[in-house]
């Protein structure tokens, strides 16, 4: 328990914001949802912050990103849901294709090809 | 008051119910992991953090979210400023005072120095200037008409040329002289300018030709003052010296003409000269200088293209215009001269060469002045965040980053700062006319533009935020370095606050003492110039004399006589009841115009290098009895001085000193061969040895002077100045003079000024240093004294416990007394010590404004150092005992 919790990483600057519209295309989510999420869906690498997430899901709503209402919940507990606008699955998108690129850049110079290997 | 754009109020409530929720749902998840529901919400709210942050940091989020939170700190600064009000007040009234000054003197330089002429394309002017080998680097930018016209006609260098002389026409015919500031202009002058007509049209080269008729041109406030701003003034005929010229335009109203300082009524053609002086015209006068020059360069011309273009005309113009009697050595240095293009995009001013200096001084000054009222506030607030320390403990352990307390100090002080300068524009505005007022002079009237302009504008704003910062950082950072569970506790801790809050407080004094000494050297010995120029003998007694300067252009008679009319007009002043002696001259002492020729001594080669240049005046025979000049040796005029006697003269001691040196000069014969037709060229006799006396101004060496008698010259001028000695006040005088000189000659025009109002005028720019140094001086003690008095009353307040500890143990209140009083000699002795040097160095800089006493004078230090010393001992007195008076008891249940 103890080992798993010091691997958990802090969130890069930046990447908090696609990861909140990655999880908002799986359907509208309240903000301890979304954190829960992100935790759950990295296997409990990702940690999130709390004083960066609602900062953030603030931020994408003035964006106009995401939209937000006032819900109640299952067990009737009034919560404010967000959920992903037109132009945020557009910005999820492009956002998308520029990490793949960064992370295809930045894998390709940790693991050289095996014919230079060679 | 709400903050009127957002509703903010409803956004946090709802952002606090979602973090509420979130908080319950994390410890809901924890129960069903199977915490203990007590436990479960405690780990949420840890896991969450600091919740008030995060509420901050997503406020910041939101649209206007800065903005709403300037409001905040606004409102609350404003708040903190009204619980404290007379903190409040000498803040704001010393930033009132030291930004007012600084704009009132910045807007008076920018408008003397810096402002552009309101025409087109400025900086394409040049003022264009002549340079004479000999004479190195010195310009002169006066003209003889002959090389205006010469210019005129021959230059292609410039797109453009222009040129104008200012000179006062009389409205009035005869009586009381009515004085307008005219000016002849070129024909193409507003054309080079670019200046359009508001009304009718502006002069153009056809109107200015040889013996022209002549037009005016109004200038805007005089049209509004003398014409009510009516359309028929167009067409209708204004009267100049007594001649009458068609009115045909005015100009905008922006436009004051080209020299800066003063503002054109109307302007007339030069070629009218002719008319108005007659016979005497300047016109083909090859020695006249009284003509200046500008120019218009060309677009894209390079200076080296405009040099060489002004290479080659030079010389052409000088051999067509050499002044024939000139003597040889003269006319081949004539010849040399070159011309000299000068950028005059700001117009010409005789203001810059006597202003610039002490301008830039009282700059000087009135910084300082605010510097020390950033120190005073600076320590007084550094006293208030001490006394804030527990609030601002409070509001940093309940999340509050530092970052947003120091902006909201800062905006506390900058608000503070910006309501000062808007008090001090105010202020600015009635002391920038003030300042015009002193600078002008009943000879020389200034007129400046001190409307506000975009680079005034950006200067106030700047030292406004400026200052709120400068004496706002200290104290942000300081208040908001606190130990937080000490004070909380309230619990000083002993050693570090004696070392760290109290000593930024003390550099701050001794700077503030450093400051204000420098100011205090720099007043004194600005008062005490201006007290040696008004306590020095002139060699003439200003007190109770009236001048009257008399024009008798006008009065239909011919020149031949002038004499007799001066004559009975003398005896009838002499008439008048109260006069007690009455004489007359042509230029009167301190009028600003003077008389002076080269004269030869029978068997004396003058001096190497020494020219043998003479001053002279002619007066009448009361002349030195009016003026209360002493004779020496020899005798005044008298009835035996005639146009058939041989001609006389009376000397000053430095003429007898410098052309007959150890020599009785009385029975000596001088030649003045230069001044025909005005006196003779025969041998004249030195009758009489009279005192030196000043003459143009109080500040000049004495001149050489030689006075001749009126009835002597050869030829008498039209204008010339009578002056009456008497008993009762000098313009109870001035009905009687003008009824006398009326019922004389009903055309002869009139003015008056008193002696010691003369003598005032030459004075002005001393006057003006010495008064507003003299002021911000005394302003600067005043805010030194409450700056000390705030800190050490400050310091007893910190050091009560101590204090009555030390009573506790025995200590007598004197020696508590001492123990406070030492402190302030130590802050004392820093900045005084600080200032002296300082000062010192500084005061090199005034030398030239300095009369009659050295910048590192003293004496001068020692009154202002003591006077700064008397002053804070005093201020830190009604501390010190209170501190004596410290009751143990009550100090030591204190806590």
């Amino acid at each position: 328990m103890t080992k798993r919790y010091q691997n958990r990483i802090e969130l890069l600057q930046g990447t908090l914001d696609l990861l909140v519209l990655q999880t908002l295309r799986w359907g509208p989510q309240h903000g301890y949802g979304i954190a829960f999420a992100i935790r759950a869906n990295s296997g409990d690498v990702l940690q999130v912050d709390t004083g960066s997430l609602y900062p953030a899901l603030h931020r994408l709503e003035r964006q106009k990103l995401i939209a937000a209402e006032w819900k109640t919940s299952d067990n009737n507990q009034r919560v404010r849901v967000y959920r992903l606008s037109a132009a945020g699955k557009k910005k999820l998108a492009s956002e998308r294709s520029r990490w793949a690129q960064i992370s295809e850049a930045i894998s390709g110079i940790l693991n050289p090809s095996r014919e230079s290997e060679a | 008051m709400k903050f009127p754009f957002d509703p903010r109020d409803k956004r946090k409530q709802d952002l606090d119910a979602e973090i509420q929720s979130h908080l319950q749902m994390a410890a809901r998840d924890r129960e069903s992991r199977g915490e203990p529901a007590a436990q479960a919400a405690a780990s949420a709210r840890r896991e969450l953090g600091n919740a008030a942050l995060i509420q901050d940091a997503t406020h910041d989020q939101w649209r206007w979210g800065w903005l709403g939170a300037l409001w905040q700190d606004l409102r609350f600064g404003a708040r903190l400023l009204r619980k404290t009000p007379v903190i409040t007040a000498i803040a704001l009234l010393s930033l009132a005072l030291g930004i007012g000054a600084n704009t009132a003197i910045f807007s008076l330089l920018d408008s003397v120095m810096l402002r552009m002429l309101p025409v087109q394309n400025p900086e394409q002017l040049v003022a264009l200037g002549m340079r004479t080998p000999k004479q190195g680097s010195l310009v002169n930018h006066s003209y003889t008409n002959p090389i205006w016209e010469q210019l005129r006609g021959h230059q292609n260098v410039f797109a453009g040329v222009m040129a104008w002389s200012a000179r006062d026409f009389n409205l009035a015919n005869g009586g009381e002289a009515q004085n307008v500031n005219g000016i002849y202009a070129s024909g193409d002058y507003f054309n080079v300018l670019g200046v359009r007509p508001l009304l009718g049209r502006l002069m153009t080269s056809s109107d200015d030709t040889r013996s022209c008729g002549g037009v005016a041109v109004l200038g805007y406030g005089f049209w509004q003052q003398h014409y009510g701003g009516a359309q028929s003034a167009i067409g209708s005929q204004i009267q100049l010296d007594g001649h009458s010229f068609p009115i045909i335009g005015v100009t905008p109203p922006n436009f004051f003409g080209t020299d800066v300082g003063s503002r054109f009524d109307v302007a007339i053609p030069i070629c009218a000269e002719a008319i108005i002086d007659g016979n005497n015209s300047y016109l083909d006068e090859r020695a006249a200088w009284w003509i200046r020059v500008m120019a218009r360069e060309k677009p894209g011309q390079s200076r080296e293209q405009t040099d060489a273009g002004l290479a080659v005309l030079a010389p052409q113009i000088f051999a067509a215009t050499l002044p024939p009697d000139w003597k040889p050595e003269m006319q081949r240095s004539y010849l040399k001269r070159t011309f000299v293009p000068t950028p005059a995009g700001t117009g010409l001013s005789w203001l810059r060469r006597d202003y610039e200096r002490p301008l830039e001084m009282l700059m000087v000054i009135v910084a300082l002045v605010l510097l020390i009222a950033c120190a005073n506030i600076a320590s007084l607030f550094l006293a208030r965040a001490a006394a804030r320390q527990k609030e601002i403990a409070v509001r940093l352990s309940l999340g509050a980053s530092r970052a947003r307390l120091i902006r909201q100090v800062l905006t506390e002080s900058v608000l503070l700062s910006a309501t000062g300068a808007l008090l001090g524009v105010l202020f600015a505005k009635w002391g920038g006319a003030l300042l015009v007022r002193f600078v002008s002079t009943k000879q020389a009237e200034v007129f400046l533009d001190l409307s506000m302009d975009r680079r005034v504008l950006g200067f106030t704003v700047g030292i406004a935020i400026l200052t709120g910062l400068l004496f706002g950082i200290l104290p942000a950072f300081r208040a908001t370095r606190v130990s937080l569970t000490s004070a909380i506790k309230g619990v000083e801790v002993q050693g570090d606050a004696e070392h760290s809050r109290f000593h930024s407080g003390r550099w701050i004094v001794s700077l503030q003492v450093a400051l204000s000494l420098m100011l205090l050297v720099g007043t004194g010995l600005f008062v005490r110039s201006f007290r040696n120029l008004i306590t020095l003998d002139p060699g003439f007694d200003r007190q109770n004399v009236l001048l009257v300067t008399t024009n008798v252009h006008n009065s239909n008679i011919p020149p031949t006589q002038y004499v007799a009319l001066y004559d009975q007009i003398l005896t009838r002043l002499k008439a008048i009841p109260g006069v007690n002696s009455a004489s007359q001259d042509w230029f009167a002492v301190m009028s600003g115009y003077e008389w002076n020729d080269d004269i030869e001594v029978e068997g004396q080669k003058p001096p190497a290098g020494e020219e043998p240049l003479v001053w002279f005046n002619w007066i009448t025979p009361d002349y030195f009895a009016t003026l209360r000049t002493p004779l020496l040796a020899g005798r005044v005029f008298d009835g035996r001085d005639t146009a058939d006697s041989p001609p006389v003269a009376i000397v000053s001691e430095t003429m007898a000193r410098r052309f007959f040196p150890n020599k009785n000069p009385i029975g000596q014969y001088f030649r003045n061969g230069v001044s025909q037709p005005l006196m003779s060229s025969q041998p004249v006799q030195i009758v009489g040895l009279v005192r030196d006396s000043k003459y143009g101004s109080l500040r000049e060496d004495n001149l050489p002077f030689a006075y001749v008698p009126l009835a002597q010259m050869l030829q008498v001028p039209e204008s010339g100045v009578f002056e009456l000695r008497t008993g009762v006040t000098p313009a109870a005088l001035i009905p009687a003079v003008r009824d006398a000189i009326g019922s004389l000659n009903k055309g002869a025009s009139l003015k008056f000024t008193t002696l010691e109002q003369a003598v005032d005028d030459t004075l002005a720019q001393e006057r003006l240093l010495a008064t507003l140094s003299g002021f911000f001086g005394g302003l600067a003690l005043l805010l030194t004294a409450i700056g000390l008095y705030g800190v050490m009353a400050y310091a007893v307040t910190q050091r009560t416990r101590e204090i009555g500890i030390r009573m506790a143990l025995g200590a007598q209140p004197r020696s508590i007394m001492n123990l406070v009083m030492r402190d302030v000699a130590a802050l004392l002795a820093v900045g005084v010590g600080a200032g002296v040097i300082a000062s010192i160095w500084v005061a090199r800089l005034v030398q030239q404004l300095l009369f009659g006493l050295k910048s590192n004078d003293v004496e001068t230090l020692a009154l202002a150092a003591g006077s700064l010393v008397a002053i804070a001992l005093l201020a830190s007195y009604l501390p010190a005992r209170r501190a004596m008076r410290v009751d143990p008891i009550k100090a030591l249940r204190y806590e």
